[in-house]
C-alpha cells in the first residue's frame, strides 16, 4: 500500500502539486489524468524521489519514503520503477545493457562497472525482452530503435528491477496509435502477470478509461477526482480539461465547445 | 544602362543622407575612441617592454647572419651538404627525443586520468553540492593557471633533476586544462539517460559510468589527443629547467653557440612535433567519423 | 529499507528458461570476445607504454616518496605569502607590467603579421597551391617550436631583455594564428562573396568586402584568446632571460625563498584571472555571445 499525504511541490512561486493525498492499494492500475501542467509528472517524480517534495510525505508499507537517503533511497528507487515519456534510455549502449541497468541496485557494483553481469541477470533481461517480442534486438544500439521499441525496452528495464510498483510518466505521449496500444498492453500485462502496481500518467481520457481500474484527476496541482472510470462524467472531464475536453475524448461527439458554456477557469495554475 | 535610377528630390534626400551621416559619425567616434585606447596601451607596452626599434634595426642583420651561422658546419660548408656531420649526435638526440615523447605521454595520461576523475564532481548537472563543485573547480583552475614550468622548477628541487619533475608538472597542468574541458562537455550532455539510470536505484558512480561516460568518451579522447600535441611542445622545453627531455641539449647548444647543432636539434624537434600533430589529427578524424557512423 | 533477496516471478521464470535462452541467444550470454579483445589490447598497449615510460624516465617509489615529503616541507613554508619589503613589491609589480606588455605586443605583432600571410594559405582567397602549400608548412614549422625556444634564439639576436620576449611570443604565434585565420577565411560564407562578384567586383574587392567583414569578429576573438594564453607564457619566458616576472620567480625558487615564491604565484594568478575577465568581456562584446570551439 502506497500512502501519499499532503504532498506539495512548489517551483518558485508556482505550486506544481498542491496538498495531494491518495492511497493506492497493491495491484491496481491507476490512471492519473489532467491537462499538461496539472502536476501529473511532478507527482510521479516525487514518489521516485527524482525531485524532493516541499511538504507532505509518501509512505510505502510503513516506511516514510520521503525521509530515505543514500543506499536506502536507491533501494526504494529500485522498488518503484520509472518509465518516461522520452524513454530515457542510453542511446549509445545496446538494448541488453540498457535493460540490465535495471539490475543496477541488485548486483555487485564492481562487476557491474565492468559490464560483467551474471547469467541469471542476462536470462532475466532476455525473458523480459522476449515477453514483448524484442529478443532479436538485444544486441542493437538503443538509439537506433523506433520510439515504440525504445519504450518497450524501457518497460523491460523497469521489469528486471522486480519492482513493487511502476510509475509511468506519459509513456505513450510520443508514440503513434499502434505503438500506443502495444505499450499500454504491455503495462496491463505486467500488472496482471506480476501483480505490479502501475501508476500511469495519461493525457488521453479514452486510454485511461480503457486500461485503468481507477482514475485520479489533477487540475492545477490539486486532486479533483478519484474514482472508477465509470464515475468520470462529462462534467468532471470538462472540469479537468476545460476546452481541451473534446480533444482528449471522442466518447461524446455532441460536446461541442461552441455551444457548451465555459467551465470554471482552471488554467490559472497551468503553464 | 537603359534608364538611370531616378534621383530623389533634394528635400527628400537630405534628411535620409543626414541620418546616414549621423549614424556613421557615431560609429566613427566609437572606433576612434577604441583606436585611441589601443594606441595608448600600445605605447605604454612599448615603454614597459623596452622595445628599442633602433637596436632592432641595427641588429636586424643579425637575424640573417644567425640563421646563416646555424646552417653552416664548422668546416664552412652548408649543413645539408653533409647530413652525417650535421646530425652527428642523432643517436643521443634521438633517445632524448623519445624521452621527450614519453614525458609528454606519461604526463598526459596521468593528467587525463586525474581530470577524468575530477570532471564529474565539478559538473553542475551531476553534483548538487556547490561546495564540492567549486572547490574542485578552484583546484583545476589553479593547476592550469600556474605555468607548467613553474611547477617544474619547484618539482626539480623536490624530486631532483631529471624527467620525473617534468612529467609531474605536465600532469598537473594537463589535469587542470583537461578537467575544465571535460566538465564543460559533461555539462552539455543529454540528461534523460541520467534520469533513466538513476531512477532504477543505480548509485552515482554507476549512473556516471553508464549514462554519462558513453555520451562523452569520444569527446574526451579527442581533447586528450590535442592536449598530447600541446604537451609534446611543452616537454621539449622541460630540459631548460632541468626537468628532462631534449631541452637541456638545445639550451646548451644555443647558449654555447654550437650553431649547426642548434639547427639539427630544431629540425628534429619540428619534425617530431609535425608528425605527432599529423598522427593525432588522423586519429581525431577517425574518432569523429566513428562517432557519426554510430 | 534494504534490497530484497527474495526472487520475484520474473527471476523464477528466467531461472527456469535460462538453458533455453542461452541456447537461443548464445551471443548475448557469452558475448563475442573479439570486439572486447581489441579494446582490451589497445588499453593494454597504452598501459604497457605508460609503465615503460615510468621505468625509462626513472620513476621509483622511493623517489616519489622522498620528493613528496620534501614538497610537504616546502608548502607550509609558503605561507603566508610575503614580499618582505615595499621595494621588492614595486619591483615585482614593474616586471608584472613588463610581462603584460610582452604578451600584448607579441599578440598584436603576431596578428598583424599573420593576417596577410593567412590570405595566402586560404583556399578561398588564393586558388593556386604554389603559395598556399609553403605558407602552410611555414605556419606548422613555426608553431612547432615553443615560445621559450624562440626566446633563446631571439636573445642571441637582440640581446637579453623583454624585447626578445616580445619577438618570441610573436614568432611562435604567427604560425598558430595564421592557421586559425586561414581556417576562418575558408569557413566564410560564399554567399557574400557571390554578391560582390555579381556586382562586378574584382578579386581584391571580393576579399575586402565579401570575406573580411565576415571573419573579422572571429579573428578578433581568436586574437583575444591568444592574448590570454600569451599572458601565461609571458610569465615564464623570464626563466631564460627574455623579460617579465619569470626571472624573479625562477630566482626565488632557486634560492628557496618560498614566501616570495607564493607571493609571485598569487600575483600571476590574479593577473591571469583579471586578463581572462577583461578579454572575456571584450570577446562577448565582439561576438555577441561566447563563441563555441574558438579556443586554440
Amino acid at each position: 500500500m502506497l500512502r501519499i499525504s499532503g504532498l506539495t511541490k512548489t517551483f518558485g512561486s508556482v505550486r506544481a502539486l498542491d496538498d495531494v493525498s491518495l492511497d493506492v492499494p497493491a495491484g491496481q492500475i491507476v490512471g492519473i489524468i489532467g491537462r499538461s501542467g496539472a502536476g501529473k509528472s511532478t507527482m510521479l517524480r516525487l514518489i521516485n524521489r527524482l525531485n524532493e517534495p516541499t511538504a507532505g510525505s509518501v509512505v510505502y508499507e510503513g516506511t516514510d519514503v520521503t525521509a530515505l537517503r543514500g543506499r536506502d533511497l536507491r533501494a526504494w528507487r529500485a522498488r518503484c520503477a520509472m518509465i518516461f515519456q522520452q524513454f530515457n534510455l542510453v542511446d549509445r549502449l545496446d538494448v541488453m545493457t540498457n535493460v540490465l541497468l535495471g539490475r543496477a541496485n541488485h548486483v555487485s557494483p564492481a562487476l557491474a562497472m565492468l559490464k560483467l553481469w551474471s547469467a541469471q541477470d542476462r536470462a532475466m533481461a532476455m525473458t523480459a525482452l522476449e515477453m514483448f517480442d524484442m529478443g532479436r534486438l538485444a544486441a542493437q544500439r538503443a538509439g537506433t530503435l523506433s520510439g515504440g521499441q525504445q519504450q518497450r525496452v524501457a518497460i523491460c528495464r523497469a521489469l528486471v528491477q522486480e519492482p513493487d510498483l511502476i510509475l509511468a510518466d506519459e509513456p505513450v505521449a510520443s508514440l503513434d496509435p499502434r505503438n500506443t496500444r502495444l505499450v499500454m498492453d504491455a503495462l496491463r500485462t505486467i500488472n496482471r502477470e506480476f501483480g505490479i502496481t502501475v501508476l500511469v500518467n495519461l493525457h488521453s481520457l479514452d486510454l485511461a478509461r480503457h486500461y485503468c481500474d481507477r482514475l485520479v484527476g489533477l487540475a492545477a496541482g490539486r486532486l479533483v477526482f478519484d474514482g472508477p472510470p465509470v464515475a468520470l462524467t462529462d462534467a468532471v472531464s470538462r472540469e479537468l480539461y476545460g476546452l481541451e475536453a473534446d480533444e482528449v475524448t471522442d466518447a461524446d461527439p455532441a460536446a461541442d465547445p461552441r455551444v457548451t458554456p465555459l467551465p470554471a477557469r482552471r488554467s490559472a495554475g497551468a503553464h | 544602362m537603359a534608364q538611370s535610377l531616378p534621383r530623389l528630390s533634394e528635400n527628400r534626400l537630405s534628411p535620409l543622407m543626414d541620418g546616414y551621416a549621423r549614424a556613421l559619425a557615431a560609429r566613427r567616434a566609437r572606433s576612434l575612441a577604441y583606436s585611441a585606447i589601443f594606441f595608448v596601451v600600445t605605447a605604454l607596452a612599448v615603454l614597459a617592454a623596452e622595445v628599442d626599434l633602433t637596436k632592432f634595426f641595427a641588429n636586424i642583420g643579425n637575424i640573417g647572419s644567425y640563421f646563416d651561422r646555424i646552417l653552416t658546419l664548422e668546416n664552412g660548408q652548408r649543413v645539408w651538404t653533409d647530413p652525417a656531420e650535421w646530425f652527428w649526435g642523432w643517436k643521443p638526440w634521438g633517445r632524448l627525443l623519445l624521452d621527450t615523447l614519453l614525458i609528454a605521454y606519461v604526463g598526459t595520461i596521468i593528467g587525463a586520468v586525474a581530470g577524468f576523475l575530477l570532471c564529474f564532481v565539478a559538473s553542475a548537472n551531476l553534483v548538487a553540492n556547490p561546495w564540492i563543485r567549486s572547490s574542485v573547480r578552484r583546484l583545476l583552475e589553479f593547476s592550469r593557471t600556474v605555468p607548467e614550468l613553474v611547477f617544474a622548477l619547484i618539482f626539480v628541487i623536490a624530486f631532483g633533476l631529471g624527467p620525473v619533475p617534468g612529467v609531474l608538472a605536465l600532469a598537473i597542468h594537463t589535469m587542470g586544462a583537461l578537467g575544465k574541458q571535460f566538465y564543460e562537455v559533461v555539462e552539455n550532455i543529454d540528461m534523460k539517460p541520467v534520469e533513466g539510470v538513476s531512477s532504477t536505484g543505480a548509485s552515482w558512480a554507476m549512473t556516471v559510468r553508464f549514462a554519462v561516460v558513453p555520451q562523452v568518451l569520444s569527446g574526451f579522447l579527442s581533447y586528450a589527443l590535442v592536449r598530447f600535441e600541446v604537451n609534446v611542445r611543452g616537454a621539449a622545453v622541460m630540459g631548460f629547467v632541468g626537468a628532462g627531455g631534449i631541452g637541456q641539449d638545445l639550451l646548451e647548444a644555443i647558449r654555447k653557440f654550437y650553431y649547426s647543432d642548434v639547427s639539427a636539434l630544431l629540425v628534429m624537434i619540428i619534425a617530431t612535433v609535425v608528425i605527432i600533430d599529423l598522427i593525432s589529427e588522423r586519429l581525431r578524424h577517425r574518432l569523429l567519423s566513428m562517432e557519426s557512423a554510430r | 529499507m534494504t534490497a530484497r533477496v527474495a526472487e520475484g516471478p520474473l527471476g523464477r521464470q528466467a531461472r527456469q528458461r535460462r538453458a533455453e535462452l542461452e541456447g537461443r541467444y548464445p551471443e548475448i550470454f557469452s558475448p563475442p570476445l573479439l570486439s572486447r579483445a581489441i579494446v582490451l589490447a589497445l588499453l593494454g598497449a597504452a598501459l604497457a607504454l605508460f609503465l615503460f615510460g615510468f621505468w625509462q624516465l626513472g620513476f621509483s617509489f622511493g623517489r616519489m616518496w622522498r620528493g613528496l615529503g620534501r614538497l610537504g616541507d616546502f608548502i607550509p613554508l609558503m605561507f603566508p605569502p610575503n614580499p618582505e619589503t615595499w621595494a621588492r613589491t614595486e619591483m615585482y609589480l614593474w616586471s608584472l607590467a613588463e610581462t603584460m606588455a610582452i604578451a600584448f605586443l607579441g599578440t598584436v605583432g603576431a596578428a598583424i603579421l599573420a593576417f596577410p600571410l593567412s590570405l595566402f594559405a586560404a583556399k578561398t582567397v588564393v586558388r593556386s597551391w604554389v603559395l598556399r602549400w609553403p605558407t602552410r608548412r611555414l605556419f606548422n614549422s613555426v608553431s612547432g617550436v615553443d615560445t621559450l625556444i624562440w626566446a633563446l634564439i631571439w636573445i642571441n639576436v637582440v640581446g637579453l631583455g623583454p624585447f626578445a620576449g616580445v619577438l618570441a611570443v610573436m614568432t611562435s604565434d604567427i604560425g598558430a594564428l595564421g592557421r586559425l585565420f586561414s581556417e576562418a577565411l575558408e569557413a566564410a560564407d560564399r554567399k557574400a562573396v557571390d554578391g560582390v562578384t555579381s556586382t562586378g567586383g574584382g578579386p581584391v574587392s571580393r576579399v575586402r568586402f565579401g570575406i573580411i567583414p565576415q571573419v573579422l569578429p572571429v579573428m578578433a576573438s581568436q586574437v583575444l584568446y591568444f592574448f590570454e594564453s600569451n599572458t601565461r607564457s609571458a610569465t615564464i619566458i623570464g626563466i631564460v632571460g627574455a623579460g617579465g616576472i619569470g626571472a624573479h620567480l625562477s630566482e626565488q625558487i632557486r634560492i628557496l625563498e618560498w614566501q616570495q615564491v607564493s607571493f609571485l604565484v598569487i600575483l600571476i594568478l590574479v593577473t591571469v584571472a583579471a586578463i581572462d575577465w577583461v578579454s572575456g568581456k571584450l570577446r562577448f562584446a565582439i561576438m555577441g555571445r561566447a563563441p563555441a570551439g574558438a579556443a586554440a
